[in-house]
């Protein structure tokens, strides 16, 4: 299944009321497309609204698709029907914006999160999905604490068996890694003020999250952030392994065995055509039908991760087969 | 092959690519390696992921892990840290060259570990024992290896030291142009002044030989170390980042590692295209980021044939200059020529071929493939070896000394004994006499070179000769001795005319490398092959336990499917056994023994589990 049809999939399921599915369906596609910045705005807000017991009154009812989505097409409902159906949650900016001012999403509890209240508050972020991103805040005292900090909504990953029985988590499968924070759990002050909502702990907090959402590339993004203030942040240094790894084994699973040999599956014409950078460029210059992965990941020159995302690009956009 | 001892091959190992051959069947045939190409890049890499990479892959991230790669290392092979060629290749080869601790070599330092030179050609060598052993389907431990008809003693001993450490018997050295003509005489009988005009990656060598009754004599060699294919290459190169520049700015695609890699590349690939076509087109999408947001650039180019000549008429003139030269030494004109072999990849540009023949007066010989007839002769002349008494003629090789041997007389002066191009074996006698009043011991020092400034030549070894009578200066006659074998073994000895008294040497030439340090190479190589084999012990028995857990749970897929056909988590349970599965055969077939490791405990758990659902079935159907 196509990353599109995984979104679309996704928003279904959340319209619905299957949380869980969307989130799945929204992690998967995330992994087949790190770039896409709207599912990545839907797992954000996903994190950040309620509970499905608080935002679904009755089975069934509609409950609006979380975050906007930037670029996107028209929605096929009439605005109108969608004023009605949407439920007051917060909606976040895309990531990236959510990344520069970390107190962008509203409180709980905040104005925002009171029912039908969503049309009064103008600048509010909208509850189309396809509407522009709100503008961003500048200070930090517009808003409450980080949702953040409240620590995630969802319950851990379904495990089948307990001890020995069959462990459902696809990541764990793949990586053979264990969940690294209880969920739920208390957040840790690296910076050794306790409790203090400073941007470290709240790009923590936001990395931890991600995480658990199964949201790796995000999380690796907010740590790398870390790391670039606090070289020697012992958790993210944690995460940034945890994250790089887990993503390294999603990207391969994807590629196949290493002994396999890619090809071309477009005609070598049409790679001019292609939306590539040099980078993913250089790799598609070195598929030649005589290399199999492990090679490509030896003669790169670039990161494991790196390459591994690229190539699962390339996979994904039938670029290579 | 049917000596009982298993296939003998011959080997090209070349300053560019290397080549392995056999005699398969009476026929003179080259190996293809593993993934079907006949030529290896001699080219060694430890990729930014640790992994150690051989042949062409490490020679397709030469450019964007440069310090970490080494080709051309046949240019430092044998050779002493500050010599001349040493110095050269200081200047010209990215990678870090180091001293060796004690016996004054050449090393390489890659990543964290230095290797020595006979390491580094030994891994190309073992590439192309294993692409052999792969293709005959069974061990291959003996090879004739080939080097350059002026390599001395030291390279030629090195190069022996690597077929070592390749875990090969190296049966006889012998020099490329030997085996060049070996190979174009092939089957037939020449007898004329033959010219090897080898143009290759990195160096260009030519060599005249007299053939005459099955006797391939080397009657003179000459060339330059530093022109070959890869010039060619560059200036192909520098055409492309020039036009590119100009076409976008000013940007400089020197200054982007993964870009000149490709331009590398597509220039080497364009110029053999042009060997058979008059134009080339170059497309190389995507080659260099745009820069702040900005898309990809693009590099599309046609380069036509005469450009190509002109860009590189300077390099083909080079050439005919060198080997001018090297007729001129010989004595040899260029009409007293019968035939003239062309070696090298290079040698079917259009070009080449044009000058070739504008200076011999005569098209050069089509009848062998320059890129394999090294390896060809080489074959043949191990398989001669190899076979001495089941009806292969043994071809009788003379070669001939490479450069005058000698010994350096008072005053820092080299005296030659055996002038180059003296066909081995053979000795000669000279004598001498002391230099200062009442001396009772000489210091003999044995040399080889070209130089009559004795530093300016190589140490091959030194002994004194003590216990002389006592006499005035120039009264004592010392005759001294040189003797080389068939092998190239060179034994020095001196004896005073008047007591008799004699002191010899017999001049072993050293790669550089101690024994021990062999020895310890060669035991690392040893463990190595080990750790292969015994991961081929893991994979069988990972694969046989990996088979019967997959085997097992896709039997109790019914019995689960069944038991939880109303349960949500049941379906899901089997959806993700599934994709366990699919991993493990996934990973059988790429014999991924680490993968297959990794899902073991997954595939045990997921086994355990049906097993315990499919037992509720039975229990609800029992009831």
């Amino acid at each position: 299944m196509s990353a599109a049809e995984l979104v679309e999939r996704g928003r279904r399921a959340f319209n619905e009321g299957r949380r869980e599915e969307a989130r799945r369906c929204w992690g998967e596609a995330l992994a087949l497309d790190p770039g896409n910045e709207q599912v990545r705005a839907y797992l954000l807000n996903l994190a950040a609204v309620p509970a499905p017991s608080a935002t679904l009154p009755r089975p069934g009812a509609p409950v609006p698709l979380p975050g906007p989505a930037q670029g996107e097409a028209e929605p096929r409902r009439p605005r109108s029907e969608r004023a009605e159906a949407s439920a007051p949650v917060p909606l976040p900016a895309p990531e990236r914006d959510w990344l520069r001012s970390p107190v962008t999403l509203p409180p709980t509890g905040s104005p925002l999160h009171a029912e039908g209240s969503l049309a009064a508050a103008p600048s509010a972020p909208s509850s189309d999905p396809f509407a522009p991103p709100p503008p961003e805040r500048d200070t930090l005292s517009d808003y409450a604490p980080s949702p953040w900090g409240q620590g995630p909504t969802e319950p851990p990953p379904v495990v089948l068996a307990e001890g020995g029985g069959l462990d459902l988590s696809s990541v764990d499968e793949q990586s053979g890694i264990r969940p690294l924070v209880p969920q739920g759990g208390p957040a840790r002050g690296p910076s050794g003020v306790p409790g203090g909502p400073n941007e470290i702990e709240v790009w923590m907090q936001g990395a931890r999250e991600l995480f658990a959402l199964g949201d790796f590339s995000g999380s690796l993004e907010l740590i790398e952030r870390i790391l670039k203030l606090q070289p020697g942040h012992a958790e993210a240094r944690e995460y940034l392994q945890q994250n790089e790894s887990t993503l390294i084994a999603m990207y391969e699973s994807k590629l196949g065995p290493p002994g396999a040999i890619p090809r071309l599956a477009i005609q070598p014409e049409e790679v001019m055509w292609l939306n590539l950078d040099h980078r993913a460029g250089f790799l598609l210059a070195q598929i030649d039908g005589t290399v199999n992965y492990e090679d490509l990941f030896a003669l790169s020159g670039l990161p494991r991760l790196d390459t591994a995302r690229i190539l699962a690009a390339l996979l994904q956009q039938g670029v290579i087969s | 092959m049917s000596s009982g001892q298993g296939p003998v091959i011959g080997i090209d190992l070349g300053t560019t690519n290397s080549v392995v051959a056999a005699v398969i069947d009476g026929v003179p045939r080259v190996i293809p390696s593993r993934s079907g190409q006949l030529l290896t890049p001699s080219v060694v890499a430890v990729a930014k992921n640790g992994k150690r990479l051989v042949g062409q892959i490490a020679k397709r991230q030469a450019i964007t892990n440069a310090e970490n790669t080494v080709y051309a290392a046949k240019r430092l092979i044998g050779r002493r840290w500050g010599s001349r060629e040493v110095e050269d290749a200081r200047k010209a080869l990215p990678f870090q060259l180091v001293p060796g601790p004690e016996s004054n070599d050449v090393r390489v330092q890659m990543g964290e570990r230095v290797f020595t030179v006979p390491e580094l050609s030994g891994l190309v060598l073992a590439e192309l024992r294993a692409d052999a052993e792969a293709f005959f389907g069974c061990p291959v431990e003996r090879a004739v290896v080939t080097v350059p008809a002026y390599f001395n003693d030291g390279q030629r001993q090195a190069t022996k030291d690597a077929g070592r450490i390749a875990g090969l018997e190296v049966m006889r050295i012998i020099n490329e142009p030997t085996s060049a003509a070996l190979a174009y005489g092939f089957g037939r009988t020449i007898e004329k002044k033959v010219v090897v005009f080898d143009l290759g990656g990195g160096t260009f060598d030519v060599s005249i030989l007299d053939i005459g009754k099955s006797v391939y004599d080397v009657v003179g060699v000459g060339g330059d170390t530093y022109l070959g294919g890869e010039d060619f290459d560059r200036k192909v190169m520098d055409w492309l980042t020039f036009a590119f520049a100009q076409e976008n700015g000013g940007v400089d695609l020197r200054a982007d590692v993964m870009a000149l890699q490709r331009i590398k590349d597509a220039a080497e690939k364009a110029k053999c295209e042009l060997s058979a076509a008059p134009v080339a087109n170059i497309h190389l999408p995507f080659l260099l980021g745009g820069g702040e947001g900005r898309p990809a650039l693009h590099l599309e180019r046609q380069l036509p044939r005469e450009q190509l000549e002109e860009l590189t008429h300077e390099l083909v003139a080079r050439c005919i200059a060198v080997t001018e030269r090297t007729l001129r030494d010989a004595g040899v004109r260029p009409a007293q020529v019968g035939e003239v072999i062309l070696v090298g990849g290079m040698t079917r540009m259009p070009l080449v071929q044009r000058a070739v023949k504008e200076h011999f007066g005569r098209e050069p010989s089509r009848g062998v493939h320059p890129d394999e007839v090294v390896a060809l002769g080489a074959a043949i002349q191990a398989h001669a070896l190899a076979h001495p008494h089941q009806g292969a003629t043994e071809v009788l090789l003379l070669d001939v000394t490479p450069q005058h041997l000698g010994i350096m007389l008072v005053g820092g002066y080299f005296q030659t004994i055996i002038p180059r191009n003296t066909t081995v074996p053979t000795s000669a006698t000279h004598i001498f006499t002391t230099s200062l009043d009442g001396q009772t011991s000489v210091r003999i020092a044995v040399m080889q070179g070209a130089s009559e400034k004795a530093n300016e030549n190589e140490l091959l070894g030194e002994f004194v000769l003590a216990g002389i009578r006592p006499a005035p200066r120039g009264q004592v006659e010392i005759e001294v001795i040189f003797e080389i074998s068939a092998d190239g073994i060179v034994g020095v000895s001196a004896r005073d005319l008047s007591t008799g008294q004699r002191q010899s040497i017999t001049v072993t030439a050293t790669s550089g490398l101690t024994e021990d340090e062999l020895k310890r190479i060669m035991d690392e190589n040893l463990d190595e092959l080990l750790e292969k084999k015994q991961s081929s012990g893991e994979l069988e028995r990972r694969r046989e336990a990996t088979e019967r857990l997959v085997a097992e749970i896709e039997a109790l897929v019914p019995a689960v499917t069944t038991s939880l056909a109303r349960s949500r988590f049941g379906k899901d349970a089997v959806v993700k056994a599934e994709a366990v599965v699919q991993r493990a055969r996934a990973a059988l077939q790429a014999r991924d023994v680490a993968q297959l490791a990794a899902l073991d405990e997954q595939l045990e758990r997921t086994l355990q589990l049906f097993r315990g659902l499919s037992g509720g079935v039975a229990g609800q159907e029992g009831r």
